[in-house]
C-alpha cells in the first residue's frame, strides 16, 4: 500500500520569521500525503453497530496503481491556496488536519498530482482529501492514527471511504468515519479485471440518493458481513466473491447498471469468483483467484471479451498479491 | 449484538459443535428467543407494540417460554393460551414464575384443543385491542429474524452446501435458508417434519414427537424451497438425542435428535459437502421424558435400533413412529406435489 508520508526539510523564510500558527509553537515543513484509489467496494450496505442502531457501511476495493499525491507547501498566515483551484475539499481537510494538530491560520500551498480518473466511482475526491490530510500531517512531523485521518476525511467530505486502512479489511461506516468492524486481516489474494458500465458522464457521488433498503435487505447484509470474516480469516477468494456478487446484486435495485446480468455471465464463463461494483459509480470488476493457476491467461481473455463487447474503461490490477501471478 | 440491554441477546448466538469434520451443529439453548425477540422489536419500531404493552400468543411450546423470558426482562404483559394435554406440570410453573398469564384449555382427547386455543385468544384480541399477537406461523419476521443465524453460519462454516433443520412453523429453516441461498444458490435445503403432521401432506394424527411438525399449515413454510424432506419417527429421534449425549455430551432436545440424526447421515453420504444443522432446544425439558429410562421403557415399540439409513419414498406416506422416511421435494409447492401424486 502506498502511504508513506515523506516529510521534507523547508527552507527557513528569508525574512527569519517562523511559521508560527497561533496557538502552537513550531515549524511548519512542507509536507507530502499519499492516497490510494479503489475500485468501488466489495460490499455495501447497512449494519448494526456495537450500539445496537444502523449505519450505513462499506468494505472498500483498493486500488493502488493510481493515486494521489499531495504536497503541503507552509507559507505564513492566511488561507489554504489550492492547485487545481477547485480541490476545495482538499483544502478543507488540510486546514481541518492543522486545526486538529492545535495549528490555526496556516496559510500556504497545497498541490494535488492524482491519476486517477474523476466521477467513475475509484474514489478521486476521498483520495485527495485523504492525501491532503496526511501531506498536512507531515508537515507538522506528525504521523496520524487511521482512525483520525478517516474522521477528517469525513469532516471535509460528508463521506469518505476506508481506503485509510490500506491492505486492512474493514467494514467502515462511510458517513461517520467510524469502524464497524476490524476483519483482522488482509485482503484475499484477488487479480480484478474492472472495467466501466452504463453512463459515460460521471456521477457526483454525494449527489445520489441514499439507498432505502427493506428488511430482508438488511438482514441479508449480516449473512454478507459474517462471510467476509471468514473469507478474510481463511483468505479465501471463492467467499469474497460471494460477498460481492450478492452485495452487487442488492445494489441491482437501488442504483441498477445495465448489462449487469451480461457481465456477471461473462465472469461465471471464465471461472471467476464474483463480480464487484462501484455502489455508486459506473465501475465493476471481475475478481479472480489470484493464486490460481492459470488466472492471467483466463483474466486477460475475459478483458479481451469485454473490449469487443463495447465496455470501457478496462484494467486489470492485483489486490495483495506478491508480484507474480501463476502462469 | 443487538443493544445488549440485557443478556437474553446471548441465548441467540448457538454454540458450535463439529459433529464429523464436515458437521457443523448449530447448538441452542433455547433458540426461540431469536425470533421472539426480533418480532417484538419489528412490533415496537412498528407502533404495534408499546413499551410494557400487552402481548398473546397460543404456544405450548418454547416459543412461549421464550416470550415469557423476554417479557420478564422488557416488561410486557404477556398472556398464554395452552392445551392441558399439551402443557406439561413443569412449564406452566415456570411461565407463571416468570410472570405470565397462562390459560388452559382442557383437551381430554389430547387434541391439543388447536381451535378452542385461537378463539380464546381472539377474545383476549377484542378484549384489549392493543395487544399484540406475535403469530409466530405467519408473521414474516419470525423468518428475518434468522438473518443473525445464517451470519453466524457464514462467519463460523464459511461455504455452506446443505442445511438441515427440523420444520413447525418454517421460520428458522425457510429463514435461514433463504438467506444463504442469495450467497449460495446451490445450497440443499433439507426440511426434517416427523409423521402425522400436516406440513409435507400427511393427515394430520397423534404425534409423539413434540417441537416439529405441526396440525395447521403455517404461511411461514414456504415448500418451493425444500430439496428434500424426511419424516423422522419419534424413536429414532429420541434415540438420536440419547446418542448426541452419549457420543457427544451434548444434551439437547428430541427434535435436535431427530435433525443431527438427518444431518449426519447426509454428512456420511457426501464428504465433500459442508453441513449445518440447526439444534433448537437443550434437554432440560425433557428430564423426565426422553432422559428418563423408565418413561421410555413403558412406550410400546422402544427400544429400536436406529436405522443407518432412511426409507427412500416415491410418495408422501405416513409410517409408524419406528420409522424414518425421506421423499425428494425438489423445490415444489405443496399443491403441485400433492396434484401430481393424485394424477399418478
Amino acid at each position: 500500500m502506498v502511504q508513506n508520508e515523506s516529510t521534507a526539510r523547508y527552507d527557513q523564510p528569508k525574512s527569519g520569521k517562523t511559521l508560527n500558527g497561533g496557538r502552537k509553537e513550531g515549524l511548519l515543513q512542507v509536507g507530502v500525503g499519499r492516497a490510494i484509489a479503489h475500485h468501488g467496494e466489495l460490499l455495501q450496505g447497512v449494519f448494526e453497530g456495537e450500539d445496537g442502531r444502523l449505519h450505513r457501511g462499506l468494505v472498500t476495493l483498493p486500488l493502488a496503481a493510481r493515486k494521489s499525491t499531495v504536497t503541503f507547501w507552509p507559507n505564513g498566515e492566511g488561507a489554504i491556496r489550492c492547485r487545481p483551484a477547485n480541490r476545495k475539499k482538499a483544502a478543507r481537510a488540510a486546514a481541518l488536519t492543522f486545526n486538529h494538530l492545535g495549528y490555526s491560520k496556516v496559510g500556504g500551498d497545497l498541490t494535488l498530482e492524482s491519476d486517477i480518473p474523476v466521477g467513475h466511482g475509484y474514489g478521486s475526491s476521498t483520495a485527495d482529501v485523504i492525501a491532503a490530510i496526511r501531506a498536512a500531517a507531515a508537515a507538522a512531523g506528525v504521523i496520524l492514527r487511521r482512525s483520525t485521518v478517516c474522521k477528517l476525511a469525513v469532516e471535509a467530505e460528508e463521506a469518505s471511504d476506508a481506503i485509510a486502512y490500506g491492505d486492512q479489511v474493514v467494514l467502515f461506516a462511510h458517513r461517520e468515519g467510524l469502524i464497524l468492524e476490524h476483519f483482522g486481516g488482509e485482503y484475499p489474494p484477488l487479480l480484478v479485471v474492472g472495467f466501466r458500465i452504463g453512463r459515460a458522464r460521471p456521477i457526483a457521488t454525494l449527489r445520489l440518493p441514499r439507498a432505502r433498503y427493506d428488511g430482508q435487505e438488511i438482514e441479508q447484509f449480516r449473512v454478507l458481513r459474517g462471510l467476509t470474516s471468514h473469507a478474510v480469516r481463511q483468505q479465501d477468494p471463492r467467499l469474497i466473491g460471494r460477498v460481492a456478487t450478492a452485495s452487487a446484486r442488492i445494489s441491482q435495485h437501488h442504483l441498477a447498471k445495465p448489462r449487469f446480468e451480461a457481465a456477471v455471465k461473462l465472469a461465471e464463463e471464465h471461472g471467476a469468483c464474483g463480480i464487484q461494483v462501484a455502489h455508486s459509480g459506473t465501475l465493476l470488476g471481475v475478481l479472480f483467484d489470484a493464486d490460481e493457476r492459470g488466472v492471467a491467461a483466463r483474466a486477460a481473455v475475459l478483458a479481451e471479451t469485454l473490449g469487443q463487447a463495447g465496455f470501457l474503461g478496462i484494467m486489470t490490477f492485483t489486490v495483495n498479491v506478491d508480484g507474480t501471478l501463476l502462469q | 449484538m443487538s443493544g445488549g440491554d440485557d443478556f437474553l441477546t446471548t441465548y441467540e448466538t448457538p454454540r458450535l459443535a463439529r459433529l464429523a469434520p464436515n458437521l457443523f451443529a448449530a447448538c441452542f439453548s433455547l433458540m426461540k428467543i431469536l425470533p421472539a425477540r426480533f418480532m417484538l422489536e419489528r412490533a415496537q419500531a412498528a407502533g404495534r407494540l408499546q413499551p410494557g404493552g400487552p402481548v398473546a400468543e397460543t404456544t405450548s411450546g418454547t416459543f412461549g417460554l421464550a416470550l415469557a423470558m423476554l417479557a420478564a426482562v422488557r416488561g410486557f404483559d404477556l398472556t398464554l393460551v395452552s392445551a392441558a394435554s399439551l402443557l406439561d406440570e413443569t412449564l406452566r410453573r415456570r411461565l407463571e414464575h416468570l410472570g405470565a398469564k397462562v390459560h388452559v384449555i382442557d383437551d381430554p382427547e389430547g387434541s391439543g384443543a388447536q381451535s378452542e386455543r385461537l378463539n380464546r385468544l381472539k377474545e383476549i384480541l377484542e378484549d384489549c385491542p392493543e395487544t399484540f399477537w406475535p403469530q409466530q406461523y405467519d408473521n414474516p419476521d419470525n423468518r428475518l429474524a434468522y438473518g443473525r443465524l445464517a451470519e453466524w453460519m457464514t462467519r463460523t462454516i464459511g461455504r455452506v452446501d446443505c442445511l438441515v433443520g427440523c420444520v413447525g412453523s418454517g421460520g428458522s429453516l425457510c429463514g435461514t435458508g433463504s438467506f444463504l441461498r442469495e450467497v449460495f444458490p446451490d445450497l440443499t435445503i433439507i426440511a426434517v417434519d416427523t409423521h402425522r403432521s400436516v406440513l409435507f401432506g400427511h393427515a394430520p394424527g397423534r404425534r409423539l414427537l413434540r417441537g416439529l411438525g405441526n396440525s395447521i399449515m403455517p404461511l411461514n413454510l414456504r415448500h418451493e424451497m425444500v430439496d428434500e424432506i424426511h419424516w423422522v419417527g419419534a424413536f429414532p429421534a429420541f434415540a438420536s438425542a440419547l446418542r448426541l449425549h452419549h457420543d457427544h455430551a451434548l444434551f439437547m432436545g428430541p427434535t435436535s435428535g431427530a435433525a443431527a440424526l438427518v444431518a449426519a447421515w447426509y454428512a456420511r453420504r457426501y464428504p465433500d459437502a459442508l453441513i449445518g444443522v440447526i439444534m433448537p432446544d437443550e434437554g432440560h425439558r425433557y428430564q423426565h421424558t426422553i432422559y428418563d429410562d423408565r418413561w421410555l421403557a413403558v412406550l410400546e415399540g422402544w427400544p429400536i435400533v436406529v436405522p443407518h439409513e432412511p426409507d427412500t419414498l416415491t410418495q408422501v406416506e405416513a409410517r409408524g413412529e419406528s420409522e424414518w422416511t425421506r421423499l425428494f421435494w425438489d423445490r415444489k409447492a405443496l399443491r403441485t406435489m400433492l396434484e401430481a401424486e393424485r394424477g399418478a
